[in-house]
């Protein structure tokens, strides 16, 4: 292992072990803003420039590997004002509204700014040209604010192979962008919104909703009522200083409740019901398959991840009749709220306000899409990020962290362990598995702690299968299957796989997509900053709050057997299709 | 002369433009025709492209130059078939305009060495067989059995260094692959052209296009690899077309693809094209590039011999090279090593562009003195302008000034200097090129092609582009080059690659080595070269030192308002009368009409509006009682304290002059001679100032008379010393003392002042200034039978102005030039004669010529009965001031501001030459006014200088109009015989209708449309 000194202290890291990270050992933090462990290592910022002995210029330590006897500096008078140099440059050049800005006391250029002891920008000169689009329905770009450390490019094009983005213009007028001056509507943007999770500043946000909802909750005429999703619990700490992974579901709903909401519901009602619509489906299909021995298209996809959705409709166009048609929980609970809930109510669909907590911006086009609407408007109102929920909940004044736990409202309000997982990668797969297997095989999910361990975790593509050993006589022709299923997430993995399948190397019953690494806990909506080890957190908070329920199965829940039998009928019936299903089209990559 | 056996003619893209296919095409028809044995090939480059199209006549090297299809038929019946010359199309030498048919007898040919460009304008690049009759492939079939390693040592042990700039050892790059752990290497060629200027890599392509293919097959042969990739911009098509061709012969005839000669290698290549980004030649951005991504730079490590092209091992390097392989390997490396300096071996190529007479493609050893290349090979700058800078390197390098003409063109010698060798783009730029905006000009270049990846190059860039061009826009402020050089300095140690890090070059390097022009931009608002459109109104009076309207009073001349004419000739320089004599109008030289013919003949139209005046013209002066007491002394009544005077009393001061001689008017009434300078023509202009409220005190010498406490004393708010330059410099050689031996300011001044001097029968004079000329000119009238002009260097050199020498010479002075005096040699006691050494031109010195150094000859004694020496001029600063602490400079003149003429004592002014050193009566009439106006802010506490506002010229002028088709008008002289012995001034005026035409001549180029009316 080679051995350094960095500043004064020795450190002793694997071959291949950056600067930075050796300095991170040492504890010693030097600053950055282009680099992201893992996903984007390119040198471009040099805010993490630090003097080696011997060396001819100043070196990027993010990309500089260490080596035996090297002697590094991270303190001294000429990188102090390199680094000072660098960033007064980046100011000079960024729009700059530090006090109005959203990203104000978030922003990693402020940040550095402030750490790095800058006072005054001593170059002024020219600003590259200003580019606000506003175009889509999920985020918003100002190119003005773009220090083009390029990290969206790099997620867009490598972690989401989504090809948005890019370089584009030379020098000073370089800026990250859809190809040919183009807007993102006009590209195939899928709005997942991991860009703008790693955005050192405002140049990509979120698309504001926060408006029209304190406009929603002032207007007298609207009964508003709030969804959060799984993934909000596990996240919304962090916008209060708390670490992450802190499960902080009962302050989260007094929080709802104090902001003014009329109703505080979990989107987990939903997706406990997705799990009995899309399980069916799957059962369906395999029937079809193995017994009628009829043309199906399988395997079947997972279809609660919007990004994911149009992804498909995207690039893989020919693999839509694969995905589930079940609704995602977001829009089936907007169906429900403004048709059952209405009516339980005694209000009208267009009286409703339906808003939901997502940790996804790509939940804000899903629920704008033309077809989202069967209650016969649209069914979910407005979306708010969990960041945005977090500044909603500093503007009312709450101080947060002081909030007792409340209960969730009902009806709408209880819900299985089940659906806490869809918020973790491999979490809606493993739902799915419980309640299929009990309703199969008519014995207990065999897994300890009913945790399919192969499709939990980080790895980019997950696998497994498993033989059904009996089963219960409407599924007798499953007894013997061997059921392979796959979970990918991060839409690079997911387009692998699935090229990977269209090329016959691979087969599989049902596969799990999420667009984004780690699941919706790694949402684009969610607090930053998220790397790998938060991501782990928010996991084992998502178990956690799982394993502490009694019901753990979808199908076990009282409310999603109550919808049935007052309101829906049954998994695939009229209703259900009319409500909590949907259909795909093929989109143009430009 | 023997029988023309082949007719090059040159294919490269320049004499392709220049219509060389067409010559080829009737050179064969024509010699097809006439059934003569003689093969006509179209080769790559020949080098001297200023001549395209040029053609080659082997055996003998008979060049022709800008032949058209209309002479082929000479060429033929005259050289190929009767064995003469056509001079009127053969190769000029530069500078000379002597035919030189030879190419062995002009240095442009001769100096150079040709490795890299063995074969350019020899073989012809579409033919395979021809590079294998001219020894191709050989190399390779040397090299498959010699084995890798013996390769690669063979081309260490040669010394060659990457040809793209950077110099890495070559032969330690190829090892560093070899030795790279990998199953699939890669062997690069960049040929991303991209300086602008440079065009090496693009001849070679074009001319020897499988030279370059053999050495890679080398490359690849040495470090493992199988695959190459050529990198061609897609601006260089000739290139790309010439290397598929070669390309597919080679794989046809068995040097690429499988199994090459039989002997188990592998080894194939594609051309990829660039879309022409800068930034792609650098080595990671151009693998991107070819990866078919953003051709971006990333960090190294890891290099490319580790981890290239898709992440594999890739050896990566320069066409010139690779050019150097083949001949390496066959050869030898002793060979190629015995050529070059002790750090950088063999050749390198250079593409001559700018102000260089030849421009075009030569290859020299390395560590020739750039000078050499310049003069000897580039035959020097064209039109008479002086050589100011060559920017070697492109964008990326930097600029070498005169001062270092001598440095040997090596890695080392010009890193040192802040350049760097480069690809081999050579500029060479004159006195007309601004080196403020010729900074702007490279800057913007890599502002543009910055990748924008890194904020240094991004961002940084643009700032100093900011910067710079401000500077060049007139609104410079203090501090702008500290800005520029601690910014720079961040660029280059915070960018990510060599782009960005070089990238600041340009403007480090010019500040360098012109701060001072910086500096001209910034404080005193002025473009010295003339070219910064935000400060210059009109070129001819940006270069008149005093800033004197040109345009303007040409203009108005040319409407007869010579009243007019006068006064605004005056509101910037009392002395248009003597400035119409003895001006070395420096706005002639910067005359556009020069670009259509020649200069207008500015000082001819102003010695015209000068004999026109009737009644003395003064420009506005305004009287200010609280001026008219304050008391202001002027010391010494020359050029520069008379124009101190002159402003301060258009300010309503009330100056006074103290001058030590018998008589006003300092060195044009003391050494220049009446015949050229009437002495009642410089009395009226000084009787003119007088009028204006100023008195004149002579005879009161500083230092004898009265110190500069004593003026303290007796109540001067504020002193000019303005006492000029006056005494002569000694010799320093044996004999000075001897009687007879005398300086030239003492000689002159006797004559002129006390009206009689001692004059020797045979008079040597030393010296090459206008000095020397007027002495020479004043012992001919007093009656010398010989007179003899010596100066050690050439009469190129010669400071006096051209006219000058030419009519001392029509008088009878004989100029005897690259003659150095060693000895006075006294007969009888006195000056019996000067011993004296023939010289000869050696190395460059700091002024950016070429040294003096004594030639074989032996001395030789020119015999003469008086000496007069006029080598320069000094002053006695010690006995001026007395005990005041006046700073100094080491060369012995007073320090004073540029812009205020203030000394380091407050209160004390100075200008002229007693600070600048001996220069022109305009250049002193400049420092009298800029020093008005900064006594007249002290003694105020602001700026009243009303004349310094530019007027709009109310004649009219349409600048649709053709120019005028006029030549330049000669001035008229006196003849020889009616001259010679007396002091009759020999310029002799204008007619009216010569002075119209003159001023017609103008183009006017203070025009504006917002400022003139058409």
């Amino acid at each position: 292992m080679p051995k350094l000194t960095i500043d004064s202290t020795s450190v002793e890291v694997p071959e291949g072990t950056s600067i930075l990270d050796a300095a991170r050992k040492a504890g010693i933090r030097i600053p950055s803003l282009c680099h992201l462990k893992g996903v984007q290592t390119i040198g471009a910022c040099r805010v993490c420039l630090v003097e080696v002995e011997g060396a001819r210029t100043l070196a990027a330590s993010c990309a500089m590997p260490v080596a035996d006897g090297m002697t590094v500096r991270t303190t001294t008078a000429k990188v102090r004002q390199a680094r000072k140099t660098v960033v007064e440059l980046l100011l000079s050049d960024h729009g700059g509204d530090c006090q109005t800005c959203v990203r104000s006391g978030d922003c990693e250029l402020q940040s550095v700014a402030r750490d790095l002891g800058i006072t005054q920008v001593r170059y002024e000169g020219d600003r590259h040209c200003r580019l606000v689009d506003t175009s889509t329905p999920a985020l918003d770009r100002d190119s003005s604010k773009c220090i083009m450390c390029r990290r969206c490019i790099t997620v867009c094009n490598e972690v989401q192979a989504t090809r948005a983005l890019w370089a584009q213009d030379r020098g000073f007028q370089s800026v990250a962008a859809p190809a040919f001056g183009k807007s993102l509507a006009e590209v195939a943007c899928v709005q997942c919104g991991q860009c703008a999770a790693v955005c050192p500043t405002a140049a990509i946000t979120e698309k504001d909703h926060i408006t029209p909802v304190w406009a929603a909750l002032a207007d007298p005429t609207k009964h508003v009522i709030v969804q959060t999703a799984p993934a909000i619990r596990a996240g919304l700490g962090e916008c209060f200083g708390l670490p992450g992974g802190t499960l902080v579901t009962g302050k989260m709903v007094a929080a709802l409740h104090r902001i003014g909401f009329n109703g505080v519901f979990d989107t987990n009602v939903t997706a406990d019901l997705t799990i009995l619509e899309e399980g069916t489906e799957l059962l369906m299909r395999l029937k079809k398959a193995l017994v009628d021995k009829q043309p199906v298209a399988l395997p079947q996809y997972t279809s609660c991840c919007p990004g994911w959705i149009k992804f498909a409709e995207y690039y893989h166009p020919d693999t839509l009749p694969n995905l589930s048609t079940a609704k995602s929980p977001q829009q089936m609970f907007g169906a429900l709220a403004k048709t059952y809930y209405a009516a339980k109510i005694g209000k009208k669909p267009e009286d409703l306000y339906v808003v939901s907590v997502m940790p996804c911006t790509a939940k804000k086009f899903e629920a704008q899409r033309p077809e989202m609407n069967s209650s016969g408007v649209q069914d979910v109102d407005a979306v708010l990020t969990t960041r945005e929920l977090g500044r909603m909940i500093t503007q009312a004044g709450i101080d947060f962290l002081a909030l007792p736990d409340e209960q969730m409202d009902q009806p709408l309000g209880i819900s299985s362990g089940a659906a806490d997982i869809f918020a973790n990668t491999g979490g809606v797969m493993e739902a799915a598995l419980r309640t299929v297997w009990c309703v199969v095989t008519g014995t207990p999910f065999p897994f300890e702690k009913m945790h399919v361990a192969p499709i939990a975790g980080l790895e980019g593509v997950k696998e497994v299968s498993f033989t059904i050993p009996t089963a219960v006589p409407d599924w007798k022709f499953l007894e013997g299957v061997t059921v392979k299923v796959a979970v990918a997430h991060g839409l690079a993995n997911a387009d692998r796989l699935i090229r990977k399948i269209k090329a016959g190397e691979a087969s599989y019953h049902f596969i799990e997509v999420m667009a984004c690494p780690g699941g919706c806990i790694g949402g684009g909506g969610q607090p930053r900053f998220t790397d790998n080890e938060v991501r782990e957190a928010r996991m084992q908070a998502i178990f956690a709050e799982d394993e502490g329920k009694q019901m753990r199965m979808s199908h076990e829940s009282p409310i999603v057997a109550q919808l049935y039998s007052e309101f829906l009928g049954k998994p695939l019936g009229e209703k259900s299709h009319h409500l909590l299903h949907t259909h795909y089209a093929a989109r143009p990559v430009l | 002369m023997s029988k023309v056996t082949s007719i090059s003619v040159c294919a490269g893209a320049g004499c392709v433009s220049a219509g060389s296919m067409a010559v080829s095409a009737a050179l064969k028809d024509a010699i097809a025709t006439r059934k003569l044995n003689v093969r006509v090939v179209e080769t790559g480059c020949l080098g001297p492209c200023v001549g395209g199209p040029v053609v080659l006549c082997q055996p003998d090297g008979i060049l022709y130059q800008k032949l058209a299809v209309a002479d082929v038929a000479e060429v033929v019946e005259k050289t190929v078939m009767r064995g003469e010359v056509v001079e009127r199309l053969a190769w000029k030498r530069a500078g000379t305009e002597a035919p030189t048919p030879l190419c062995a007898d002009d240095p442009f040919f001769n100096r150079q060495v040709k490795i890299a460009l063995r074969n350019c304008g020899v073989v012809d690049p579409l033919s395979i067989d021809d590079y294998i009759a001219h020894g191709g492939y050989e190399a390779l079939n040397k090299a498959l059995g010699m084995g890798p390693d013996a390769v690669i040592a063979e081309v260490k042990n040669s010394g060659l260094r990457g040809r793209g700039g950077a110099g890495f050892p070559t032969g330690l790059k190829w090892e560093f692959c070899r030795k790279a752990k990998g199953d699939v290497k890669f062997v690069l060629c960049n040929g991303d052209e991209g300086d602008p200027g440079a065009f090496m890599d693009r001849s070679l392509l074009e001319g020897d296009p499988h030279s370059i293919i053999e050495a890679m097959i080398i490359a690849g042969f040495a470090i493992g690899g199988s695959q190459g990739y050529l990198y061609v911009r897609a601006e260089y098509p000739l290139a790309v077309e010439r290397l598929g061709i070669a390309i597919g012969q080679a794989r046809k005839q068995g040097f690429l693809g499988p199994n090459i000669l039989g002997k188990g290698l592998n080894f194939d290549l594609e051309i990829r094209m660039g879309s022409g980004a800068f930034v792609c030649g650098e080595e990671t951005a151009l693998m991107t590039s070819i990866e078919g991504k953003r051709g971006e730079p990333r960090p190294r490590p890891p290099f490319p011999a580790h981890s290239g092209l898709w992440g594999k091992p890739s050896l990566l390097n320069n066409v010139e090279t690779y050019a150097n392989i083949p001949a390496i390997l066959n050869k030898g490396a002793a060979w190629y090593a015995s050529h070059g300096t002790a750090k950088s071996k063999g050749t390198k190529v250079f593409a001559l562009a700018g102000s260089i007479r030849n421009t075009g493609l030569v290859e020299v050893p390395i560590g020739m003195p750039l000078g050499d290349i310049i003069y000897e090979l580039g035959g020097g700058v064209p039109n008479g302008k002086r050589f100011k800078a060559a920017q070697l390197g492109g964008p990326s390098g930097g600029c070498i000034p005169r001062q270092h003409l001598d440095v040997p063109v090596d890695y080392e010698s010009l890193s040192e200097l802040g350049a760097i060798m480069g690809s081999g783009g050579l500029i060479v730029m004159d006195e007309d090129t601004c080196m403020v905006d010729m900074a702007r000009f490279f800057l913007d270049f890599v502002q543009d092609e910055s990748c924008g990846k890194c904020p240094p190059c991004r961002i940084g860039t643009k700032r100093m582009l900011e910067i710079v061009t401000r500077i060049c826009e007139g609104k410079g402020v203090e501090g702008d080059i500290e800005r520029l050089e601690e910014l720079g300095k961040q660029i280059r140690e915070t960018s990510l690659c060599g782009l960005g890090q070089t990238a600041p070059n340009p403007v480090l390097s010019t500040i360098r080595h012109f701060r001072s022009e910086y500096e001209a931009h910034i404080r005193e608002k002025r473009c010295p070269a003339g070219v910064c459109a935000g400060l210059v109104r009109a070129p001819c009076q940006s270069a008149c030192p005093a800033n004197v309207d040109v345009p303007g009073f040409i203009a108005l001349v040319g409407q007869k308002k010579i009243a007019e004419a006068l006064r605004l000739h005056r509101e910037r320089n009392p002395f248009a009368a003597v400035c119409a004599r003895v001006c070395f109008h420096t706005c002639e030289d910067k005359c556009r009409r020069s670009m259509v013919d020649d200069a207008v003949s500015i000082r001819g139209v102003k010695r015209y509006m000068a004999d026109e005046e009737v009644t003395t013209q003064l420009p506005e002066v305004r009287p200010n009682d609280t001026n008219a007491s304050r008391k202001v002394a002027i010391v010494g009544a020359g050029p520069a304290g008379m124009a101190c005077a002159y402003f301060l009393a258009r300010l309503g001061y009330k100056p006074q002059i103290l001058e030590g001689e018998s008589r006003p008017g300092g060195m044009p009434v003391q050494t220049i001679p009446a015949y050229r300078l009437p002495r009642e023509i410089l009395s009226q202009e000084v009787r003119m100032i007088e009028r204006m409220g100023v008195n004149i005190e002579t005879n009161q010498r500083l230092g004898r008379d009265f110190s500069l406490d004593d003026l303290r004393n007796r109540g001067f708010e504020a002193v000019f010393l303005g006492v000029g330059a006056p005494i002569g410099t000694r010799l320093g050689v044996p004999g000075e003392e001897t009687p007879g031996v005398d300086d030239a300011m003492r000689f002159l001044r006797e004559y002129n002042i006390r009206g009689s001097a001692p004059v020797g029968k045979d008079v040597v004079v030393v010296g090459g200034g206008n000095a020397a000329i007027d002495t020479a000119r004043t012992a001919i009238r007093l009656g010398a039978k010989t007179v003899t002009v010596l100066y050690r260097r050439t009469r190129d050199e010669m400071p006096a102005y051209a006219e000058e020498i030419e009519e001392s010479e029509h008088e009878g002075v004989v100029i005897k030039v690259l003659t150095a005096p060693l000895e006075i040699v006294a007969k009888d006691g006195k000056v019996g004669g000067v011993r004296c050494q023939l010289m000869t031109l050696g190395d460059f010195d700091r002024s950016g010529r070429r040294r003096p150094k004594a030639a074989s000859e032996a001395p030789f004694v020119v015999p003469c009965d008086q000496v007069i020496t006029a080598i320069g001029q000094t002053l006695d600063s010690k006995t001026l001031l007395g005990a005041l602490p006046v700073a100094v400079g080491k060369d012995g003149f007073i320090i004073a501001d540029k812009v205020t003429g203030r000394t380091s004592v407050d209160w004390l002014y100075c200008g002229g030459d007693a600070s600048s050193g001996p220069s022109s009566v305009v250049e002193a009439v400049a420092a009298g006014e800029r020093a008005a106006v900064a006594i007249d802010a002290q003694l105020t506490g602001a700026e009243h200088a009303f004349w310094r506002a530019d007027v709009a010229c109310n004649v009219p002028f349409n600048p649709d109009d053709e120019p005028s088709h006029v030549a330049r008008a000669k001035m008229q002289l006196l003849a020889v015989d009616r001259r010679c012995g007396n002091f009759r001034e020999v310029e002799q005026p204008w007619t009216e209708s010569v002075a119209l035409a003159e001023s017609g001549r103008c183009l006017r180029c203070d025009y504006r449309e917002t400022t003139c009316f058409k």
